[in-house]
């Protein structure tokens, strides 16, 4: 199993440069190229200036090389062994040796990328970390509600629905949403933009009810902020486990320690709950290390359209500004993640299950 | 697997209750501290206060004692005092004091509509960085938005040679930058220096002062600025020149300026509560700045939001969380009428020459063709078959006005006698048919004898919705007159390489404006040659004189009369089809009074530090700083 | 979403005497399938919708257009409908013409079928090319010009008398109109026909699903057949390339490579999609390889010294057809999902009636929000892609004999 694991891991070293390589290369041959991005988008600058600009920025960031020339230094910069500029790292002496990895600097706001990303991933996390508890809470339930009734109207009827929710666009919800939910023209239950009120800072952090008017705080604030995207984020997630579970229920169901429990004449409840629900959950774990990367693509839209500032959110911000080290830096970390999330979920799937064997 | 609750998994529960409420009470005690903090703060700002204005009134008792003038004998214009031989800077300002709901306090929140990356000053240079610098930093003199006259801010007094070539400035005493250090003539000089220092990364506003020679100081307290060439422009150039402190400046090195994206620190009335470390993604905020020199200014805080989404800014100013909302036509239309919006806003339609115009360029030389638009009768012909009014009307839904030239139509560069081509498309294709172009078959396209047809690619910007609505407007106007017109919707990065390398067939794009504009820039054929902006190839070598004798030119009325010729040879030849320029729209929370038009725009303008002369009443205040 | 390889089997294949055989439905079971599936009321309510989308888009120019079907305009007809059609419009009409010729009478299987309607196609594109051409310059409120003018005797109009680019440049105060009985969606920001759009919206959804499906099955299938014909080194490669475009989340890839690409049109999207979608197929083609290798009469055939090749593709071929198209159903949906993301992100389609550049507008189109622009498109998108998740479903659990009902 350890050989196994390390063979994988290995493996995901030419997968990654490849990754990397194709977006690279995707970027460095867009028309326009990726120098131009670096100008403001100001007009009136004078042809003098512009030119100045565009030749400081090109030097800076190194765009007069030849791309496989740029893109070996970024993978060198990225890797943490590799060559040094300065006398960092473990053998401080050398040139060459274990580094701090550096992710580069942000061609349009010239941040450090490892810093924007520190602003966004804890957003994009909270994101996920509320969706992904909603999801499995409302699957499992409805799949066992789903699995118990089969065939009567309960099972089509939640079938039907969870069809229906799964194939809801959400770009249109969230438009609904909005337009609907946070219109002065038609309800205004929820804000519209971002995570917090403006005034969030000078909030307390819980709520408090000090001179006989409510304040929310803090935290309520964020809670109130964070409903709709978490709904929008998630819906069409539990549709999707939540048929999964009721197939495994079902399956599960069908094998023979069920009928020999329900033979020796226990409740079906426990038969449900002790017997078949344990072993049905497999295919919802298994399938839980592939989710968190899909919500990440999930997340674009939803804070797209929420003007939330997480990953989703970085990653539209630099595919329009042509922003090459931070959409590099976003493509590694979801390809990790995705790459870390199958060999979790083909472990716990083999896991599970001994008849699957350690072959690629 | 047994499912039992054991005695561990007991301990564990304990365990994990315990621990949720430490958590909570840790967050109670902080509360409880973060609220004993805020009234501490609290007490030291009225501290602070008290003695700021201690320091004011000292101040001012200083300035009236040494008031006299550089040219002192010389009669004053009106209005002014010995303290203010050229005018008081606070007059405005002194005029809203004077109402009787006039009071201090309350935040103005606004909106970026664009992330902001950089404030520094003199590296960030787009239009939002430069509101925010022109709260913090001050120039010389500014000038007035009602009069367009001069005023004096940092200086007292200034001289103008009679050939136009030096400036001399007297600087006002006891002001103080927001860390407490004096100015003096050294930060002056200094702050000019800085900016043309080639390390420093600041290329374009280098260009821009690359007609100063020199700047010299002349005792403690003048300083002189020489031109390299006369300049019409050069008081401006030289007197809102924002100054920077050296002792701050000099303490990092122009890398570190360069890579610094918040070192903002000057004299103005508001100041960064961290003026060295500001980060982009932090919120943008500035406070009032205590020392300042002058009156004191009205509002605790500024507030730069950075909404982008149209819709988000509409709700977010309907549940009053915006202050100022810069709104398109549409919303503007739909929220003018609408009671809900009208209960706590004003709304604002006003021309600004700064608000610039829309033009389409026609590309005269394509990979060193001539174009179907190298001859100007065409170009006119194009122009003709465009219904401007139509689509000031349509789509800005009249919040535009169609333009016959380069300048603002109110000002004194543009000739009123020169009315914008009618729309008329017969006249149009008269003229094509006298060119050639006309119906030969039945596919509808004009088409010449050698059976070129009139057929052409308009490049915009893609990705913003009233662009695509006036080139789809365009579209079905030419389609009218038998023109083919094809969409050709580029992002910034591929627009900048198609006008770098002239590969576009037209081009729909908008200029800013100035007070007074010059067309070296724009139509000089000397921009043709090395990606300048005269990427259409234009050539008249007529123009070419016209310009150059304006621009040489300091006094105003032949400065006028040259311009009105420029603006007549551009008429006839039509280098651009000069579309229309935009009205400015802006809708503000009713709580902030004293807000009125000016001939820039209103009497306060964001992109010039200047005093701001707008309040809220005591009773409509909303924020306050605890 | 796996399917399970060992429950189909598509008529024609040769019946293979393992272990396999005994499960394998024969061709009685495909037709229970087929009715199962039809039997079920979400397939049909799909399918239904499917058929008038389908109606829809192929007849789209005769639904709603500008331009009346033949008008008499000073004493002459004309009949501007037939000449403004463009090319592929008479494509798509011998297409569909063909084919129902074909389904009704029922003389070629499946795949003959295709074969035959593509062959016509082929050589129908040259004359069609040739001849059909319409006028370049289409001034849409022309006939609203002459009917005001009295020019127009007669004139039969389309149901809908507007084209999507129709944008009323000669009403005045024809933007953003709420649905009405004239206008059945409204109009949009710029005087266009909501309902117009949706209708020629049909089209575009419906050619980047199928023709994106189609792109990646293509890819897919051959590329699992290579990988799983030849074994070893080749194998551990294309796995890696697999690997590498399945550890992007798809969406995200999308937009990196859409973003960047300077012409971006609807062949461009279908590409796109068609190229990133596909290695689900792949995987379970090579899947399906490695399984027919270890069966003990390919073996022995190949010990015979039958031909491995023939033997291998001619298995595959049989066996994993069916269920790859119907997991392409699913396919479907999603690639039709994707255009409209894209689209809706700002980085799709320009200047055409998509359903999520129609969305879009909704969002960013500066006029805040109107409900019938966002409503509709959204409907729309929805509409379809559930239609497709039900046939999908429908047909799966039909197939599926573990899910097939015991009691």
């Amino acid at each position: 199993m350890a050989s196994y694991i390390l063979r994988r891991v290995l493996l995901m070293f030419p997968t990654l440069i490849g990754v990397t390589l194709v977006v690279f290369f995707v970027m460095a041959w867009t028309p326009g190229g990726i120098g131009a991005s670096l100008i403001s988008n100001e007009q009136g600058m004078r042809p003098a200036e512009r030119k100045a600009m565009e030749a400081y920025y090109r030097k800076r960031y190194g765009l007069n090389d030849h791309y496989y020339v740029q893109y070996l230094r970024w993978l060198n910069s990225v890797s943490p062994i590799g060559f040094k500029t300065s006398g960092q790292g473990f053998p401080e002496a050398w040139r060459f040796g274990l580094k701090p990895p550096d992710l580069g600097e942000a061609f349009a706001t010239h941040r450090r990328v490892s810093e924007m990303l520190k602003d966004a991933i804890p957003i994009t996390l909270l994101l996920e970390c509320l969706s992904l508890p909603l999801i499995y809470g409302i699957a499992i339930s409805t799949g066992i509600a789903a699995a118990r009734a089969r065939g009567k109207l309960v099972d089509v009827g939640l079938g039907f629905t969870l069809i229906g929710l799964f194939s809801l666009p959400s770009i249109w919800i969230g438009v609904l949403m909005i337009g609907f939910l946070c219109n002065d023209s038609y309800v205004h239950l929820f804000p519209s933009n971002g995570l917090h009120d403006m005034r969030s800072d000078a909030m307390t952090f819980l709520p408090n009810l000090s001179g006989g008017h409510f304040t929310r705080g803090w935290m309520l604030d964020m809670a109130w902020h964070l409903c709709l995207p978490v709904i929008c984020l998630s819906y069409s997630g539990f549709a999707f486990l939540s048929r999964l579970q009721r197939g495994a229920l079902l399956e599960s169901l069908g094998q023979d320690y069920v009928r020999t429990a329900r033979a020796k004449g226990l409740a079906e409840r426990v038969v449900v709950f002790r017997h078949a629900f344990r072993n049905s959950l497999m295919p919802l774990i298994t399938v839980s290390a592939n989710i968190l990367p899909g919500l990440i693509g999930g997340s674009i839209i939803v804070e797209t359209i929420f003007g939330i500032q997480g990953m989703g959110k970085l990653t539209i911000d630099a595919v329009n500004s042509r922003d090459r080290e931070v959409l590099m830096a976003v493509t590694l970390i979801a390809s990790i993640l995705q790459l870390f999330g199958n060999l979790i979920s083909d472990l716990t799937y083999a896991v599970a299950d001994p008849r699957v064997s350690y072959v690629d | 697997m047994e499912n039992r609750f054991g005695f561990k998994d007991m301990v564990l529960a304990t365990l994990i209750i315990v621990l949720i409420v430490v958590v909570l009470l840790g967050m109670v005690q902080l509360d409880r501290q973060w609220k004993a903090l805020q009234s501490i703060g609290n007490k030291s700002d009225d501290q602070t206060r008290l003695l700021a204005s201690i320091e004011r009134t000292l101040n001012e008792g200083i300035t009236v004692s040494n008031g006299n003038g550089l040219n002192g004998s010389q009669p004053t214009t009106q209005g002014t005092t010995s303290r203010f031989p050229k005018g008081d800077p606070f007059a405005d300002f002194k005029e809203a004091e004077a109402h009787p709901d006039f009071a201090r306090g309350d935040w103005l929140i606004d909106n970026a509509t664009a992330k902001v990356k950089n404030i520094t000053y003199p590296i960030a240079d787009d239009l939002y960085s430069q509101w925010i610098q022109a709260r913090v930093t001050e120039g010389l003199i500014y000038r007035d938005p009602m009069t367009l006259e001069y005023r004096p801010q940092l200086a007292t007094d200034w001289k103008v040679s009679d050939d136009g070539m030096v400036y001399t400035f007297k600087l006002r005493k006891g002001v103080l930058f927001s860390d407490g250090v004096p100015v003096t003539a050294d930060d002056v000089v200094f702050s000019f220096e800085y900016l043309m220092n080639p390390k420093v990364n600041c290329p374009r506003l280098r260009a821009y002062l690359e007609n100063i020679k020199s700047v010299e100081k002349k005792g403690e307290d003048q300083v002189v600025f020489t031109m390299a060439k006369p300049y019409f422009e050069s008081l401006d150039l030289c007197g809102t020149l924002s100054i920077i402190p050296k002792h701050i400046f000099t303490k990092y090195s122009e890398e570190d300026v360069n890579n610094n994206p918040g070192l903002l620190i000057g004299t103005g009335p508001y100041r960064m509560a961290n003026p060295t470390g500001w980060q982009p993604g932090q919120k943008i905020e500035l406070f009032r700045n205590d020392l300042y020199w002058g009156r004191l200014p009205t509002f605790d805080r500024c507030i730069f939001l950075e909404v982008e989404e149209e819709a988000a800014q509409e709700t977010m100013f309907g549940n009053g969380e915006l202050d100022i909302f810069a709104t398109q036509p549409s919303q503007y239309e739909r929220l003018m009428k609408d009671p809900k919006t009208t209960q706590h806003a004003n709304h604002f339609a006003y021309d600004s020459p700064m608000n610039g115009y829309q033009y389409i360029a026609w590309n005269e030389k394509l990979k060193g063709e001539p174009t179907l638009f190298t001859s100007a009768k065409v170009r006119r012909a194009m122009t003709m078959i465009i219904d401007r009014d139509r689509i000031c009307k349509d789509v800005y839904l009249g919040y535009a006005k169609p333009t016959s030239g380069p300048f603002a139509m109110a000002s004194p560069q543009a000739d009123p006698k020169i009315k914008p081509w009618p729309f008329d498309i017969n006249a149009a294709k008269a003229l094509l048919a006298e060119e050639g172009f006309t119906s030969r078959d039945n596919s509808g396209v004009l088409k010449d004898a050698t059976g070129r047809e009139l057929r052409f690619k308009l490049t915009y910007p893609s990705g913003i919705a009233t662009y695509e609505r006036v080139v789809l407007f365009l579209k079905d106007s030419f389609a009218k007159a038998g023109v083919i017109m094809e969409l050709d919707p580029a992002d910034w990065p591929l627009l900048q390489k198609k006008l770098k390398e002239r590969d576009f067939q037209a081009i729909t794009l908008g200029w800013g404006g100035a007070i007074e504009s010059d067309l070296y820039q724009e139509f000089d054929s000397s921009q043709m040659q090395d990606q300048g902006d005269d990427f259409m190839s234009y050539v008249n070598p007529k123009l070419d004189q016209v310009v150059e004798k304006a621009r040489l030119t300091v006094d105003v009325k032949k400065r006028m009369d040259l311009w009105h010729q420029a603006h007549a040879i551009l008429h006839e030849d039509q280098p651009y089809t000069f579309l229309f320029s935009r009205m400015s729209l802006r809708l503000m929370d009713k709580r902030i009074e004293n807000v009125k038009p000016s001939r820039i725009g209103l009497n306060y303008v964001y992109v010039y530090s200047m005093p701001c002369p707008w309040y809220v009443p005591k009773t409509m205040q909303k924020y306050k700083s605890q | 979403m796996s399917i399970d390889p060992t429950a189909l089997a598509v008529e024609g294949s040769f019946a293979p005497a393992d272990d396999r055989a005994s499960q394998a439905p024969s061709r009685s079971l495909i037709r229970q399938a087929y009715h199962d599936t039809l039997s079920s009321v979400g397939a049909r309510i799909g399918l239904a919708w499917l058929f008038l989308l389908l109606f829809f888009a192929v007849f789209a120019p005769f639904l709603a257009n500008s331009h009346p079907y033949a008008a008499k305009i000073n004493g002459k007809w004309s009949f501007p409908a037939f000449t403004f059609l463009t090319p592929s419009d008479v494509l798509l009409l011998v297409a569909v013409a063909v084919a129902a010729t074909l389904f009704f009478w029922r003389r070629f299987t499946f795949l003959q079928s295709i074969g035959i309607l593509s062959g016509i196609l082929l050589i129908a594109a040259v004359p069609v090319r040739h001849w059909v051409k319409p006028p370049d310059v289409d001034v849409l409120e022309r006939y609203r010009d002459y009917q005001a003018q009295g020019e127009i005797q007669h004139a039969i109009y389309a149901p809908i008398p507007y084209s999507p680019q129709d944008r009323l440049r000669d009403q005045p105060d024809a933007r953003l109109r709420p649905p009405s009985r004239k206008h059945w969606a409204g109009t949009d920001t710029n005087g266009a026909d909501v309902f117009s759009m949706l209708l020629h919206a049909s089209r575009i959804a419906l050619s980047i699903g199928f023709l994106a499906t189609a792109i990646s099955l293509v890819i897919g299938i051959i590329y699992g057949a290579v990988m799983g014909y030849f074994v070893g080194v080749t194998d551990l490669i294309a796995m890696r390339i697999i690997e590498i475009v399945d550890s992007i989340p798809t969406l995200f890839l999308l937009i990196a490579i859409t973003a960047f690409i300077e012409k971006r049109n609807i062949y461009v999207l279908m590409a796109v999609i068609g190229a990133i979608s596909w290695t689900g197929y792949a995987r379970f083609i090579r899947a399906e390889f490695f399984t027919i290798r270890k069966l003990d009469y390919v073996q022995a055939a190949v010990a015979a010294g039958l031909p491995k090749r023939i033997i291998l593709f001619r298995h595959m071929l049989a066996n994993a057809l069916t269920p790859i198209l119907v997991s392409s159903t699913f396919g479907v949906a999603s690639a039709i999902l994707y255009e409209s993301i894209l689209s809706f992100l700002g980085i799709g389609l320009v200047d055409e009636a998509s359903w999520g550049v129609l969305l879009q507008q909704a969002r960013a189109g500066g006029a805040g929000f109107v409900w019938w622009i966002a409503l509709f498109p959204g409907a729309a998108i929805f509409l379809t892609v559930f239609a497709y998740n039900l046939v999908g479903e429908a047909i799966r659990d039909a197939l599926d004999p573990k899910l097939r009902k015991r009691d």
